[in-house]
């Protein structure tokens, strides 16, 4: 090779050409994303308020690390956001699971039956938000006003606003927006199925259960992989629906480490303290990514698929 | 008006080489075969000529112009390729005339070249219909069709038969070795099989793990095969090879059997040097069940443990010294296992490799 | 119980379980459609009203300044900036990756694995996260409330995913077609116009309506990175509504249903390729 491509400049040899391609997406993402990273990173180690531009140069060293991992809020709001990812995306798994085997039984209309299901992907996650914050109103909400309707209660029961209620009414909210996505790649795993395991593990004595446990649901486990890895690319968008739906209130009952950083950076336009978590929250996504993106890797050697 | 000549030429992939400077001079309107088995770099090696792959090293000339570092476009050959690579959203009349198009053919001569090939490969009836509406060996066609139109320097088709079934694959063979002899083009064709290689080639290249083991006409490659390699890839089934040792004038072969040293081959051979005994199936026949049974002849006893019917021939399995030998059986009569019988043995034919380096003693 | 019997019930189940499902994902959109057309008053109404008992248009025509009442969101002009930055982000986040992603799918070269690992974990950073930098540079240099300001930063946020997306549809596409071509007589470039291009066409739209619905939806930036109908968009002006004492619900849900339609529109055209897409770019790897 190297013979040749002496004779060329470096810009003109075959070899070259890919980063030719790639280079505006690198370079848009060095500017936009990567270069305010480290901006924001350099910020987290001072005192820089907003209000006061000449505190940027204000080195605090770690305090802001140390003040946030000493807040008893940041670490209630930071568990209680694992907390939400993990109840979310485990319902998310199971009812897209559900529905795609569903799915998979119908024979008529499943074209428009996909289709639909695939609405709520579509959905602005704000518009998700302010949907569910329409019914789970306490006054005028549609489902107050069906069991009212219905007279299985006579009280306003307030969704959002009680402690327990109003977590599970976002979650409700991020399933509904979020279960397609799995439920639209398991279906396409099922689809993809080869069908002689399933007629050898039948041949071989295994009842439904078996089949389904040991054939079916490893061959779906890479699909459900991409559908974790897409998932966890954009997690935080739980932050639309949290926004408009409490705005992480009533009194921080439903605050995310997200919600969190807004209210620390914009409101009280603490931005170096905001930058600080802010860099918490973006270690959770990306360990959340490479988890998935380990296992999907894995899985897709298991199933020899990977070249 | 293209001879093909590689000089020296390297292939390497990163650390890896993968052709190890390969000469080659392939004559004008001759028709090369390149074959060997799968991952010994017969692809690479065409692509090279093709210009999709760069050249680590040496040189590649096509006609009077060394070629090494031109485009594809600009070294007007063809090429054919194993999954035919029709363009899926044209018709077969566009897939014919793209090659022109972009060349900037007035659509007259594009027409009429179209309709030219389109006759020669039959293609009249097809050419609205688009690849997806074509079977296998249409497309096959229409493949070989988009080569011609451009009337290019040389042709060059990378196994573009494998994808069909037997007997497609047997009358297309057929159709390209007319096409050749009709449009008078340098061929060079990449298959892994040894009776395409043979029907089709006017010389065959023989390769292995990056290196030309032999070249020649067919009938060299078969009746002269340079090293026990070209011996067992070329003729099917393969030739049989029996270690084997010189003592006086006769060769011992591992089970004791004393055969006489051919006269041919006494000149290259010295007492006490290790060889390789080759005898196709083909020279080892039946007593009364041999094709010409004249020449020079020495027989053995051997137990048949199993006859394989071929209808106008049997192919006798039996065995010497524990490794396998095949006989065959011209003539045929049933054969039960475990008969004994006598085989002819002709010495005309038989071959003597030298066992440490496995080249044919003739050569040293 | 006959076998017949029981194939019945286990069919009668899935249908009823179907229509279960369909309706938890239809009814609270169309709720919200509903709603769109019902006067406030009827929305407000204790005991509930179930049955509308006036449909009219007057909400969209209010918010988009037609009606008697004047409303004090400038919807129309939300609905424009929307437009324009998702358009513009679209058109140029999909030249980006398709460059890109032509590049994952058909070459070898160093670093790739890291590199496409780099450019996917970019994607992973919290939208919110993100805003704090973004906003204090882009308010030094004046891109705050601007429209370029929003179109940069979600080209930077849509160039990932259409990558990954672009790739597996070039990768379905055999590499042979392009040589073929070449040695045809196309240069390289020609050949992926005329060849790859076309072959890919109907995948890139469908990224490319992906990248433009991300755009369409998107808040937790925009939020922050806009003040006033210079660049605000429709999920920033839909909060509008919110930050009045009383929440008009009829205009909100009026408003919503603009945002939505062109998601379904366009969630209809793209459905199968976005599928085969995701899994090819999955899966095979
Ligand atoms: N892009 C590549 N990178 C690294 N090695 C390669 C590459 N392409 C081919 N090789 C290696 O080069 C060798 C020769 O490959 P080539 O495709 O020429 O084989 P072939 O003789 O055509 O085999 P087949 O009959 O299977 O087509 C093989 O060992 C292959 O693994
Ligand atoms: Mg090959």
């Amino acid at each position: 090779m190297a013979k040749i491509e002496k004779r060329l400049p470096f810009w003109q040899r075959e070899s070259f050409t890919p980063f030719v391609l790639l280079f505006p997406a690198i370079l848009t993402l060095v500017l936009v994303v990567l270069l305010p990273l480290l901006f924001s990173l350099y910020t987290s180690f001072t005192g820089y308020r907003l209000i006061r531009p000449d505190s940027l140069y204000n080195f605090v060293g770690f305090r802001n690390y140390e003040r946030i991992f000493t807040d008893w809020d940041f670490w209630v709001a930071f568990g209680r956001t694992v907390l939400f990812l993990t109840i979310a995306l485990n319902l998310e798994f199971l009812f897209g699971l559900g529905i795609a085997l569903l799915i998979n039984r119908i024979t008529w209309g499943q074209r428009t039956l996909r289709t639909i299901m695939m609405f709520p992907m579509m959905f602005s996650p704000i518009l998700v938000g302010y949907q569910f914050k329409f019914i789970f109103n306490d006054n005028i909400g549609v489902l107050n006003n069906a069991l009212q309707s219905l007279g299985l209660s006579d009280g306003a029961i307030p969704w959002l606003v009680d402690k327990h209620l109003a977590m599970g009414s976002i979650i409700v909210a991020e399933v509904w927006m979020s279960t397609s996505i799995f439920a639209i790649l398991l279906l396409a795993g099922l689809f993809a199925m080869p069908r002689d395991p399933l007629e050898a593990a039948k041949v071989d004595g295994c009842n439904p259960w078996q089949v389904f446990r040991h054939i079916t649901l490893p061959f779906l486990m890479p699909f459900a992989f991409i559908a974790m890895t897409i998932r966890s690319l954009d997690v935080a968008r739980a932050y639309d629906i949290v926004d408009v739906m409490t705005g992480g209130g009533p009194a921080g009952r439903t605050e995310l480490l997200w919600t969190l950083i807004a209210r620390v950076g914009y409101d009280n336009s603490r931005m170096g303290q905001a930058n600080a978590m802010a860099y918490v929250s973006i270690l959770l996504s990306i360990a959340f990514t490479y988890y998935f993106f380990r296992k999907l890797i894995a899985a897709r050697r298991y199933m020899g698929g990977a070249n | 008006m293209a001879e093909i000549k590689l000089q020296n030429v390297v292939k390497k992939y990163g650390q890896l080489e993968v052709v190890h400077g390969i000469g080659l001079d392939i004559a004008h309107n001759e028709f090369v075969v390149l074959v060997g088995p799968s991952g010994c770099g017969k692809s690479t090696t065409l692509r090279m000529i093709a210009g999709l792959e760069e050249i680590s090293d040496g040189t590649i000339s096509i006609g009077p112009q060394v070629v090494n570092e031109l485009p594809p476009r600009k070294r007007n050959i063809s090429m054919v390729f194993q999954n035919y690579a029709l363009y899926p959203h044209m018709s077969v009349r566009e897939n014919l005339g793209f090659g022109l198009k972009i060349a900037k053919q007035p659509e007259a001569v594009v027409a009429d070249r179209v309709r030219e090939a389109a006759e020669i490969l039959g293609l009249e009836e097809l050419l609205e219909r688009t690849p997806a509406e074509l079977s296998g060996g249409q497309r096959q066609r229409v493949a070989m069709g988009r080569a011609i139109v451009r009337h290019p320097e040389a042709f060059l088709f990378d196994e573009p038969l494998s994808n069909l079934d037997a007997k497609l694959r047997v009358q297309m063979r057929t159709e390209i070795k007319k096409l050749h002899q009709r449009v008078k083009t340098t061929v060079v064709y990449v298959t892994h099989d040894q009776v395409e290689a043979m029907t089709l080639a006017d010389r065959i290249v023989v390769m292995k793990d990056g290196w030309i083991e032999q070249v020649g006409t067919p009938m060299e490659v078969f009746n002269h095969p340079l090293n026990t390699f070209v011996a067992s890839f070329i003729g099917s089934p393969p030739m049989n090879l029996i270690d084997a040792q010189i003592t006086g004038d006769k060769i011992r072969l591992s089970d004791g059997t004393h055969l006489p040293v051919p006269e041919r081959l006494e000149n290259h051979v010295r007492e006490g040097q290790e060889v390789v005994f080759g005898l196709r199936p083909d020279d080892l026949t039946p007593q009364g069940h041999g094709i010409a049974e004249n020449g020079h002849r020495a027989s053995v006893e051997l137990t048949v443990e199993l006859a394989e019917l071929l209808g106008t021939e049997t192919i006798l399995y039996t065995r010497i010294n524990g490794s396998e030998v095949l006989g065959k059986m011209f003539d045929p009569r049933d054969v039960s296992p475990g008969e004994r019988m006598t085989f002819n043995i002709s010495l005309d034919k038989v071959h003597l490799f030298d066992a440490q380096t496995q080249k044919s003693v003739r050569l040293g | 119980m006959s076998s017949a019997l029981k194939k019945r019930i286990g069919k009668a189940v899935t249908w009823a379980l179907t229509f279960l499902l369909m309706l938890i994902i239809c009814m609270p959109g169309l709720w919200v459609v509903l709603t769109g057309f019902r006067p406030n008053r009827e929305v407000l109404a204790k005991p509930a009203v179930w049955i509308p008992e006036e449909l009219s248009l007057n909400n969209f025509a209010q918010i988009f300044g037609f009606g008697a009442e004047q409303v004090a969101i400038p919807v129309p002009a939300y609905f424009t900036n929307s437009l324009i930055i998702a358009l513009t982000s679209t058109a140029i986040a999909i030249l980006i990756g398709m460059s890109g992603g032509y590049a994952f799918a058909r070459f070898r070269f160093r670093f790739k694995d890291g590199i496409f690992l780099g450019l996917m974990l970019s994607r992973t950073v919290p939208g919110i996260a993100l805003s704090l930098p973004v906003f204090m540079i882009w308010s030094r240099i004046g891109l705050i409330d601007t429209k370029p300001g929003l179109i940069i930063v979600y080209v930077a946020l849509n160039i990932p995913f259409t990558i990954w997306l672009i790739d597996g549809f070039f990768r379905q596409i055999p590499k042979e077609m392009s040589e073929a071509a070449q040695v045809d007589g196309c240069t390289r470039w020609q050949a992926f116009w005329k060849i790859e291009f076309p072959l890919a066409r109907s995948g890139i739209a469908s990224a490319a309506i992906f990248a433009f619905l991300t755009s369409w939806n998107e808040y937790a930036l925009a939020s922050q990175l806009t003040r006033s109908t210079d660049s605000k968009t429709l999920p920033v002006g839909l909060m509008d509504f919110t930050a009045q004492f009383t929440i008009d619900w009829a205009g909100m849900s009026a408003m919503a249903v603009i945002i939505i339609v062109p998601a379904l529109i366009l969630t209809f055209i793209v459905q199968k390729h976005l599928i085969s897409g995701l899994t090819f770019g999955g899966v095979k790897g």
